[in-house]
């Protein structure tokens, strides 16, 4: 409350010049929306002091506004209410009545006592009618007023300073109004005396009073003259500053004026500073040492010689290509000094290119022809020679070849012809010789060039022999398929031969590596190749500025720096394009390399293919020309290898046995060494998944082929060949273990054993055919439903019946057509099968079992007929014994 | 073009014969010196046949192997492929007394079929690698092979252990009674086309 009151008292009253003496929180009764505002009571400063009665509220910006203001002589009526019970709601009668309710009752009740205090002290006559209020609130005050103790503290303050005309006496000056009339005893007796003793003192007081003023004026004078004074010394000192103002402004004027003289001195400085600079610069940029000339019109191009000349042609190129600041290049049209100076620059530019580029031919042309190291020092081993040394003493000219790129494109582009025709002859000889030389050694160590007649005769022993003489006859009988009999198989390579072959691939492969990469590297450095730009024409201001050249020049010495080989990685179409100038037979040399070993062995295609992807997927450089010539002989060789497995695949479709006995079909024999190859082949390759495929199919085609064969033999019942062929293959698989093959390895199995039951259950009862037909029928009639006690009975299977047909088969007999099964057995099946013995035990378990049958049903279908076969088991393990002993 | 040079020589031939009681491991040796593997649940067939190259002391050899059941109701069926045999390797399991009680037998129709006391013959004691379930000692099965006059090599088909020697044994067995007996026949002819000339 005492901050409130605080903040009111400044907010608000202080404005107004008025003291808040009292305070209370109010609110409008039966509102709602219960609006606070405070019911202010407050005596202006002012005299007469007059009381008011404010309501304030606070305002949406937070700030206290008086609402209502009614002077205290306006209340008529202050009403508690009730004056016994306790309640907050009390009413204000001014014009009318207003209605308010306190925040608590003690607090209405001390605002109702200031109140009251209020009207007893400025309206003691017509005071308000307090009603309902408790007496005592009112009678209390009415002791304090008295008393003079317990005050509000603002009325008691206001008391102190205000009352002292207006009001009643204060304390003070009651008791000296008391001692005053104590003093003149008479006072109470004789007020007129008193009157008139009080007149006369006040008359005398009075005088003084007057007298003092008196006194007072003549400095009152003295301090108005000084003021004059004072005042004049102004006025003169305004006098002097306006003056000075004066001058000040026209200084003022000056000083502007100087300031921008001096800027434009300044700017001129500047710009003639900067117009100095670039007229330097530009003679700095256009100067070329006159000494340099002399290497330019006239130069020497000796090897060792080189450096001047290189450093007077950079020089010229760095002037060339100076770059003039754009905005000045209006001015170098101008300049006559620069006109001449590039004039100077371009006869020397030209007059130089002609000098270089007839140098540069002339060194071309002559290393071209160098003859070089010729292979047949080579001799011991298969090598493709290397022509460092030309790139050693061309190294040296790198730089004037990039003066060269840029400054004279044209004569530039012929100069880099020239070497691609020049090298291009020797790579293409040095190629020729390599390939034929590559093809030599397969044929055993014997040379084909030589004398004239060891020539033939190696042609028609060696494998150069076998090269010429199968190219025709590739699908034909002779090639190494699979469905062709291996006796029939043409001269391809042996296995140690295609060994061989294998290496020597190889070396050719990595032989060619190196040579190409080192040309390469040597046509990115000495050509430039790799620059940003290709060459464009001279004079081009977006010429690499110089210094950049320098330290690619640098670079360039040392074509081997790991460094360099990081570039490689991309090399352009531009590099390409010159190597496949420079390798023109590559290949096809390469090529025709492949295609014909492929020719003269087929095999060889497993070989190539897996070499070459090695080479192609180990290179660094997919993009570089020998990548890219490898990747297409690659295709090339992926094209063979197809083939390759695609006549297979027809040789087996195609593949007919015209043995007296069928046996084991080529196919089958030749997939042992075919898939021993195959495996030592791609044993490692990446390439494993493209055999693995074709093995699949390989050997699904067999298992599809082989009824086929068994069906088409004339000789041969087809459950041998299939028996044969499948146990041959299920054996194959089982031992090669060939990644993916296990269901067609099953198969085999399976088919294996269908066909060695038919082919047991077929033959096996041929030696007792007429009984075993007998009983057949026998079974039939069970079978059919006849008992099996009345088959006696049947016409047909008669005791009489069956004992003819026993007597058919007496032991000698049974013996006899034992031993004829035993030799068509023997007939039908082949050594290589190995499978007689497993046949006859099979067969004669299976003729044990069939001859119990037999027994078994002539008990149960003749019961005591006493009819028995001719032959007992032991007669039969007799015979068996016999034949077994019998070979 | 020459054609003649292509025609292989045929390696020699080698007839091996598995014999012994049945689950003995005929069955799983042959599989492991075929094939270099153990097969624990090899399903018993009554018999099949094995055609292996190898290199037998610097020449190529062929071996063949006929691994049979050996459980034939009637032991006669074996004449037949007895008969075929050159050699022979005679399994028993040391873990099993009875398998070694029935080489006896085996051995001795052998014998009767081949009538030949000196055929290449190896007595097998196999599953050596199940030590703490042997039944049938050393010394025991040692003892027999010396009676016969036969080589005894114990085996284990699961380990690989002695697998190739008793197989490479038996060929070489077989390989040198086969040179000698040609020794032998090639001798005689000789005389007689000495005698033609003169
Ligand atoms: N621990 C062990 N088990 C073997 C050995 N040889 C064969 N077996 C097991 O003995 C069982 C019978 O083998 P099997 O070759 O079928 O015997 P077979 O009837 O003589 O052909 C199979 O479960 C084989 O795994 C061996 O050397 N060691
Ligand atoms: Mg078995």
């Amino acid at each position: 409350m005492a901050t409130i009151r605080h903040s009111l008292q400044k907010e608000v009253f202080d404005i107004s010049e008025e003291k808040l003496i009292g305070i209370l929180n109010v609110t409008k009764p039966g509102k709602k929306k219960k609006k606070i505002s405070f019911l202010c009571a407050a005596i202006n400063k002012e005299k007469p002091v007059c009381a008011f009665i404010h309501q304030i509220k606070e305002n949406d910006k937070g700030s206290l506004k008086k609402k209502n203001t009614w002077p205290v002589f306006e209340l008529q009526v202050v009403d508690g209410k009730d004056e016994n019970k306790e309640t907050a709601e009390f009413d204000l009668t001014f014009d009318r009545v207003y209605k308010w309710v306190a925040s608590s009752v003690p607090e209405k009740n001390s605002f109702i006592q200031v109140l009251w205090k209020i009207c007893c002290r400025y309206l003691p006559k017509q005071k308000p009618q307090f009603i309902n209020i408790s007496r005592e609130l009112l009678k209390e005050d009415g002791d304090k007023i008295e008393g003079g103790d317990i005050i509000a503290p603002g009325l008691d303050q206001a008391d102190t300073e205000d009352e002292s005309d207006f009001c009643a006496l204060s304390e003070r000056e009651q008791i000296d109004l008391e001692r005053l009339i104590l003093k003149s005893d008479s006072a109470v007796s004789d007020a007129e005396a008193f009157a008139e003793q009080l007149s006369k003192d006040l008359t005398m007081l009075d005088g003084a009073n007057i007298h003092s003023m008196m006194a007072s004026e003549s400095q009152v004078k003295a301090l108005m003259e000084m003021i004059d004074a004072a005042l004049l010394e102004a006025d003169k000192i305004e006098k002097r500053l306006n003056n000075y103002d004066e001058i000040l402004l026209y200084v003022k004027d000056s000083i502007e004026k100087m300031a921008e003289k001096n800027f434009f001195i300044e700017q001129t400085n500047a710009n003639n500073r900067q117009l100095l600079e670039t007229v330097n610069q530009l003679i700095t940029q256009l100067e070329f040492p006159q000494e340099y000339e002399k290497f330019l019109t006239n130069p020497a191009f000796q090897i060792n010689n080189l450096t001047p000349v290189i450093e007077a042609a950079k020089a010229l190129e760095t002037v060339i290509d100076a770059q003039i600041p754009p905005h000045l290049i209006h001015l170098q049209l101008h300049f006559q000094a620069v006109k001449d100076q590039k004039k100077r620059f371009e006869r020397l530019r030209s007059e130089f290119s002609k000098h270089l580029a007839r140098n540069l031919n002339n060194l071309f042309i002559y290393h071209g022809n160098d003859p070089g190291e010729s292979l047949s020092f080579h001799a011991e081993k298969l090598a493709l020679p290397r022509h460092s040394n030309i790139h050693n003493e061309l190294m040296p000219y790198a730089p004037l070849m990039h003066w060269m790129r840029n400054l004279d494109p044209k004569a530039f582009q012929k100069l880099r012809q020239t070497y691609s025709n020049s090298m291009s002859k020797l790579y293409e000889r040095d190629i020729k010789i390599f390939f034929d030389e590559a093809k030599q050694p397969i044929a055993g160590g014997k040379r084909l060039r030589g004398s004239g007649s060891s020539q033939d005769i190696a042609g028609m022993s060696g494998v150069a022999g076998k090269l010429t003489s199968l190219s025709h006859s590739r699908t034909g009988v002779g090639a190494a398929l699979l469905g062709i009999e291996r006796e029939q198989w043409g001269g391809e390579l042996d296995a140690s031969e295609r060994q061989k072959f294998d290496q020597i691939f190889e070396q050719v492969l990595s032989e060619l590596e190196p040579v190409c990469l080192a040309e390469q590297e040597f046509c990115i450095s000495f050509f430039n190749l790799l620059s940003s730009s290709e060459p464009k024409g001279a004079n081009t201001s977006t010429a690499s500025t110089p210094g950049s050249n320098t330290s690619e020049e640098s670079g360039s010495n040392t074509p081997s720096d790991s460094s360099r080989r990081h570039p490689l990685k991309q090399v352009s179409r531009e590099v390409r394009l010159m190597m496949s100038e420079l390798f023109t037979n590559l290949e096809q040399q390469l090529t025709s390399f492949v295609n014909t070993f492929y020719r003269a062995d087929s095999y060889c295609c497993l070989y190539i293919y897996v070499r070459l992807s090695e080479h192609v997927l180990s290179a660094e450089d997919t993009g570089s020309f020998l990548s890219i010539t490898f990747g297409s002989c690659l295709i090339q060789a992926k094209r063979n290898y197809d083939n390759f497995m695609g006549l297979q695949i027809n040789s087996i479709k195609e593949c007919r046995v015209t043995k007296k006995k069928c046996g084991i079909i080529p196919f089958v024999t030749n997939f042992e060494l075919f898939a021993q190859t195959g495996e030592s082949v791609f044993k490692k390759s990446e390439r494993r998944g493209d055999l693995d495929k074709w093995y699949a199919m390989l050997v699904s085609c067999m298992i599809d082929n082989i009824p086929r064969v068994a069906i088409e033999h004339q000789r041969t019942p087809p459950e041998v060949v299939k028996m044969e062929n499948y146990h041959v293959l299920y054996q194959l698989l089982s031992q090669l273990k060939l990644p993916g093959l296990e269901n067609q390895r099953k198969e085999a199995k399976q088919r294996y054993q269908e066909a060695l039951n038919a082919y047991v259950t077929q033959y096996f009862g041929r030696p007792l055919e007429k009984l075993n037909l007998f009983f057949d029928g026998v079974q039939a009639k069970v079978a059919s439903g006849v008992k099996e006690s009345e088959i006696g009975y049947q016409l047909a299977f008669s005791k009489q019946e069956l004992r003819k047909v026993i007597k058919e088969y007496p032991g000698k007999e049974v013996k006899k057509g034992l031993e004829q099964l035993y030799k068509k057995v023997e007939k039908h099946l082949s050594e290589e099968g190995n499978l007689l013995q497993v046949v006859w035990r099979a067969m004669q378990e299976e003729f044990i079992q069939q001859y119990k049958n037999t027994e078994d049903l002539i008990h149960r279908c003749y019961p005591g007929a006493m009819i028995t076969l001719d032959f007992s088991i032991e007669d039969i393990l007799n015979y068996f014994s016999d034949i077994a002993l019998s070979h | 073009m020459s054609v003649g040079k292509k025609t292989p020589i045929q390696p020699a031939l080698h007839k091996v014969i598995m014999v012994g009681s049945g689950g003995v491991g005929k069955s799983a040796l042959t599989l492991q010196f075929m094939y270099d593997e153990f097969v624990e649940d090899y399903e018993p067939t009554k018999a099949d046949s094995y055609r292996k190259k190898v290199v037998l002391d610097g020449e190529e050899v062929q071996i063949d192997i006929l691994d049979t059941a050996g459980q034939e109701d009637y032991a006669a069926i074996r004449d037949n492929y007895f008969r075929s045999g050159e050699g022979f390797l005679c399994v028993f399991s040391i873990t099993d007394d009875e398998s070694f009680q029935a080489t006896q037998e085996f051995r001795e129709q052998i014998l009767r079929v081949k009538n030949d006391d000196h055929i290449p013959f190896l007595l097998v004691g196999n599953k050596a690698d199940l030590a703490d379930k042997r039944r049938v000692t050393f010394e025991d099965a040692k003892q027999r092979s010396d009676q016969w006059n036969v080589p005894y090599v114990e085996t284990s088909a699961k380990t690989r252990a002695n697998v190739d020697k008793a197989f490479f044994d038996l060929a070489r067995k077989i390989s040198s009674r086969k040179y000698r007996s040609e020794a032998q026949e090639e001798s005689s002819p000789k005389k007689s086309s000495c005698c033609i000339i003169l």
